[in-house]
């Protein structure tokens, strides 16, 4: 196979043919080309949507209460329902393997103020462990510890944005902060990956909040998060279960929808992952029937290779060359074009995505790029391919006749 | 060295069966010079191809050097083409983008005799043909009478028992086939069994013996005086 006379054989007739080799090796090139495009595009637009949702906890469930649609347990419609801090305790004793972190919610607004600034802000009264479901990313001092909510601390965790806008140049940490007239400490300064919004928000102590709003128990919304080795078909089940639980606690109608709202991220993943799935299968298969038409071209030039070389051929027979060598130097010789030609198509594709593919960081598609397993695989590929385009050429080539070959008529 | 009995070839044109060699029995010894002559039409070119492997018989016996040639597989041919067979063609047939050298040596390389041993041989065979100086030459750049020297090289180079030349002076003028023919004397004055297919009286009067072929049978096979093509170079 890395014989010196077979190679010198097959850049004798590329060389020759080089508009032709040229072109026919041009439509495989750019089969794979837009193959490891198509590839790598499907995995921009996985990233994007990974990257969307990515700023939360991908294993997380949140729990918000609504009001019920149909009357149960003894109880009319229309029954808001209100959930309570027991919740949170009774949850955790429910599902003592299931629960990772788990915190409540308690939304309020605040006008706050610090010196000559003000602004209005969304706050999120939560516990602890919020900042692990959320992900919240601390740049600067800290966050809510379980200190804070016991003593009802006042003490918030500002955006980004809240400390550019309310203190300017100023360095916030320990500075007090006025929210609807009463002074809180500021105590850490947090980033979100998600968008500007969600540091324009404030996060303190739950506890803290609801003594301001008249002492009361009430939470808005449960966040938690479950053990993060399930595997979605467990994820989705113990969401299930979790429903199931609140609902009966609160008596509302396993059937009713409004009820009560149980929000698993992993759902909206299935969703994506068997969308980007359906898209990658398309884009494999388009770039599939593209490359099947470069194969059928190069099978077409080594069909008329041959017919041009009918009568070498037959010399070579005469002076004994078997029809297995023949098959191999037609083999080679298109297992050659068409390898070198889809290299340069992945070369090319590949630089265009390490060039620009990192550029590219819209919400719905990032950083395009192919890994080292699409590579390998674009590469086994083009070697069947040039075999099967090879193959019949090759097996006619070895079925010429010496005679017909060589006769001069 | 070779022998051939009650040989019968035809060919199928559409409905017609065309009976070319209705039974051909010859016998050709160890360093004989042959000539085959005939008319277009005659047979002799099948006869060739049937002596080259090139082609089956339909019926009859086929022994060369001992060995029975009966249906052979593309590969069995194929080695034994390269082992008992040297051709040479009226055109040549040289392989166009190979050098001299290279030509020559291809019924080596398919001996898988190792490049450089190879080239020595094919390098030694060149000079005995005379084109030594011409070794690194394309095809394109000899002349006639130099291609079929070259073809000559090649034929001998895997050292066969039997050399099988079809028309070799066809496409030269008549002094160039002198050469040729002075050529192919000398191989067969060093022992090597030669045959040769022609239609020209003068070329057949250089070999040793002299078979008439017509309408598929042999009508004529006798010894000649040899005339030594030398006298006319």
């Amino acid at each position: 196979m890395f014989d010196r006379d077979v190679w010198q054989e097959i850049f004798n007739t590329l060389k020759t043919n080089k508009l032709r080799t040229f072109l026919t090796g041009f439509s495989v090139g750019w089969a794979i080309f837009i193959l490891v495009m198509l590839l790598a595009s499907v995995n921009g637009m996985q990233n994007g949507f990974v990257g969307q949702f990515n700023d939360d906890a991908t294993n997380s469930i949140f729990v918000r209460p609504g009001t019920t649609s149909k009357a149960y347990g003894g109880f009319e419609a229309g029954r808001r329902i209100q959930l309570k801090n027991d919740d949170l305790e009774y949850i955790k004793q429910s599902f003592p393997n299931d629960i990772e972190y788990i915190s409540a919610r308690y939304y309020a607004n605040a006008t706050a103020r610090y010196k000559a600034e003000t602004g209005s802000y969304s706050v999120q009264a939560t516990h602890p462990d919020h900042q692990a479901i959320e992900k919240t990313l601390v740049i600067a001092g800290r966050y809510i510890n379980e200190a804070d909510v016991v003593n009802k601390a006042k003490v918030a965790v500002i955006g980004r944005k809240v400390a550019e806008d309310l203190f300017k140049d100023e360095e916030p940490l320990g500075k007090f902060v006025e929210f609807n007239g009463l002074p809180f400490r500021v105590i850490g300064i947090f980033t979100d990956d998600g968008d500007d919004n969600a540091e324009r928000r404030i996060y303190a102590p739950v506890s803290t909040y609801q003594r301001i709003y008249g002492n009361t128990n009430d939470i808005n919304a449960i966040a938690l998060t479950y053990n993060p080795n399930y595997d979605l078909s467990e994820a989705l089940e113990f969401s299930e279960r979790l429903e199931i639980l609140m609902k009966r606690r609160y008596k509302i109608s396993p059937e009713d929808q409004a009820g009560l709202y149980v929000w698993n991220y992993a759902e909206a993943f299935d969703n994506i992952s068997s969308f980007t799935a359906v898209l990658k299968g398309i884009g494999i298969g388009v770039g599939f029937l593209i490359l099947v038409a470069g194969i059928v071209g190069i099978g077409n030039i080594m069909v008329f290779t041959i017919k041009e070389r009918t009568k070498e051929i037959g010399v070579r027979k005469a002076l004994g060359a078997r029809p297995r060598q023949i098959i191999n130097l037609v083999l080679l010789e298109s297992v050659f074009i068409t390898a070198i030609s889809g290299f340069v198509g992945l070369a090319f594709a590949w630089m265009i995505l390490a060039a620009v593919g990192p550029a590219i960081q819209t919400p719905a598609f990032s950083n395009p790029s192919v890994s080292l397993s699409v590579v390998v695989t674009a590469t086994i590929i083009l070697i069947i391919a040039g075999v099967l385009a090879g193959l019949l050429p090759a097996m006619k080539a070895a079925n010429v006749k010496p005679i017909v070959a060589l006769s001069d008529k | 060295m070779i022998e051939i009995k009650d040989l019968h070839k035809s060919y199928k044109m559409g409905s017609n069966s065309l009976h070319v060699l209705k039974g051909i029995n010859f016998k050709v010894e160890e360093g004989e010079l042959v000539a085959i002559m005939g008319s277009s039409g005659s047979g002799k070119s099948t006869l060739l191809n049937i002596l080259g492997m090139l082609d089956g018989a339909d019926s009859g016996e086929y022994t060369l050097d001992g060995v029975p040639i009966k249906n052979l597989s593309e590969t069995k041919a194929a080695q034994y083409r390269n082992k008992f067979l040297g051709f040479i063609f009226q055109s040549f047939n040289l392989i166009n983008y190979k050098s001299a050298l290279e030509n020559v040596a291809l019924p080596l390389y398919y001996q898988k005799v190792p490049r450089k041993e190879r080239q020595e041989k094919a390098m030694q065979y060149l000079e005995r043909v005379g084109l030594k100086p011409w070794a690194g030459h394309l095809p394109s750049e000899l002349s006639g009478g130099q291609k079929q020297r070259v073809a000559i090289a090649r034929a001998m180079a895997a050292e066969p028992k039997v050399l099988l030349a079809d028309e070799p002076t066809g496409a030269l003028d008549s002094k160039t086939s002198y050469e040729v023919m002075d050529l192919i004397q000398k191989i067969n004055d060093d022992g090597n069994t030669i045959l040769v297919v022609t239609h020209e009286e003068d070329i057949a009067h250089m070999c040793k013996r002299i078979v008439h072929l017509k309408d598929g049978v042999i009508v004529e096979d006798k010894k000649v005086e040899q005339v030594r093509a030398g006298q006319y170079v």
